[in-house]
């Protein structure tokens, strides 16, 4: 578990630090994805998710869905090349909860990846997860997360 | 001084200047091209915010009727009527452009920017919370915006003449919308330049005043130029995905999922009738409208409560009200605040007061 700055960034997690998005490795295999508490702080309240639809092919770093705040819309980019094997069906009723849970019931899209261990290659995850979330809200001028 | 682009791509069918914006965001963001400011206008259109139901939104038997292209954008916000009436300015910017990562203090400085523009015509034009330009309480110009990565391409429309009865038969809102008595009440709501100047203002002057607005605002100076090579080719692109029934369909939801609820009530301070636009899904009340018979002044107290109230969940509504009337000096004789509360919850059909749920 790691706190930067207010905002939970667990350190177990695999994370595209620039796109503000994490990836879990399930027990089969599977991934599954979502915002960080830090890109949530970012977008404010979300009043809206829609995530590709199940079976849709997703590239890394390509949208794997879209969120909106404050009439702003924007894409939340895929950790991992993969298929959509499952979207969180709740968020549409309930998209705060991403705000209120972003690791937990605010995942939005559990994947199979295409190949896992060279698209985690990529991403950041354990100790070094903290200073480099660290450097991205220095560099943004980030206050932290309320 | 820094040179961002002026483009104009002039009159387009809606799935032409979506596709445009997809393009020339995607091209912003690749560093393909210096920030941007685009004009741009429309045929007739119905466009969708970019997570709205065209079902739920528009009343589609009217468009199809009389030609108008429904369209969703890429942007967020509500779906408006947009025709050759009125012009659409765009801003393709960078994150370091404007120097922050809060998305409203983006909104709120463009818009800031955009109403100095519209007010060197002669009208008084400020930014309102969340992101509209209102002149007096009338909303003349409405915004959205959308982000890729470091790029960020921030519209508005703004309404140089307005067909106010068109844009009330295009959007599925309150059923008594056709009486001359709405009618009247939508134009307390929504202005044009034209009407606020009692002529035609000069499109050219108002392309001018943005591009100065804009310039002062980043310190930068504008010039003319065109597409490039690679924004057609990311254009081509964009297009065969957006005009397209399946981007038109992307997010489907059924009408009754937002019903227009009503209710009227005569409080002493008068007769209050509250519309409010229901998403039942998310428990959000996505619009709602104040009409009736009652004194309040200043007069402009209605539409910004209105503009205040947009995309408010149901667990929130009584302390948006509140905190809406604690924050300014309004005069409304015997009526309270709490009726507003009241007349909302009896629309919806929900108990009075907290404190009945037992």
């Amino acid at each position: 578990m790691a706190t930067v700055k207010g905002c939970n960034i667990p350190d177990d997690l695999y994370y595209n630090v620039e796109n503000n998005v994490w990836a879990r490795r399930e027990a089969d295999g599977t991934v599954t994805i979502g915002m960080t508490a830090y890109a949530a702080a970012l977008a404010g309240q979300i009043v809206s998710c829609t995530p590709k639809k199940v079976g849709r092919s997703v590239e890394q770093n390509k949208s794997a869905a879209t969120v909106e705040s404050g009439k702003w819309v924007g894409p939340v980019k895929a950790p991992v090349s993969g298929e959509v094997i499952a979207i969180n069906e709740a968020l549409s009723a309930s998209p705060g909860i991403i705000n209120s849970d972003p690791y937990g019931s605010g995942w939005m899209v559990k994947m199979k990846p295409a190949n896992w261990d060279a698209d985690a290659a990529a991403l950041v995850t354990g100790g070094a997860v903290a200073a480099a979330f660290e450097a991205k809200m220095n560099a943004e001028g980030f206050a932290g997360c309320a | 001084m820094k040179s961002w682009r002026v483009l104009d791509t002039g009159l387009r069918p809606p799935a032409q200047n979506i596709a445009l914006n997809r393009a020339l965001l995607e091209a912003r963001q690749a560093e393909e091209v210096p920030s941007t400011l685009r004009f741009l206008r429309f045929t007739p259109s119905a466009l969708l915010g970019y997570h709205q139901s065209a079902e739920q939104e528009l009343n589609l038997d009217y468009c199809k009727a009389n030609h108008i292209a429904v369209q969703r954008r890429i942007t967020g916000g509500g779906a408006i009527y947009f025709d050759e009436t009125q012009i659409g300015w765009e801003l393709y910017l960078h994150k370091r452009d404007v120097g922050t990562t809060d998305m409203q203090a983006i909104s709120k400085r463009i818009c800031h920017a955009a109403a100095t523009a519209i007010s060197a015509l002669g009208v008084d034009a400020r930014f309102r919370p969340r992101n509209d330009i209102e002149v007096d309480g009338r909303k003349i110009s409405g915004t959205g915006g959308a982000f890729d990565g470091d790029a960020l391409l921030f519209q508005g429309t703004l309404l140089v003449d307005f067909d106010i009865e068109k844009m009330l038969r295009v959007l599925r809102i309150p059923a008594e919308k056709l009486s001359d008595k709405a009618i009247a009440s939508a134009r307390e709501r929504v202005a044009s330049l034209k009407e606020l100047l009692g002529c035609q203002p000069d499109v050219v002057q108002i392309r001018s005043n943005i591009i100065e607005a804009f310039e002062s605002e980043f310190g930068v100076e504008f010039h003319e130029d065109e597409l490039t090579l690679s924004e057609h080719a990311r254009y081509q692109v964009a297009l065969r995905e957006i005009d397209t029934p399946d981007w038109i369909d992307l997010v489907s939801r059924p009408a009754d999922g937002m019903p227009v609820l009503e209710a009227v009530q005569k409080f002493a301070g008068g007769l209050l009738r509250a519309s409010v636009a229901f998403d039942t899904l998310t428990q959000t009340l996505r619009q709602v409208w104040f009409t009736g018979d009652f004194f309040v002044s200043p007069r402009r107290t209605i539409a910004d409560l209105e503009a205040a109230l947009r995309d408010t969940p149901l667990d929130k509504l009584e302390s948006r009200i509140r905190a809406f009337f604690s924050g300014r000096q309004v005069d409304m004789l015997s009526l309270a605040p709490a009726d507003f509360v009241t007349v909302v919850r009896l629309a919806l059909k929900q108990p009075l007061t907290d404190s009945v749920i037992q």
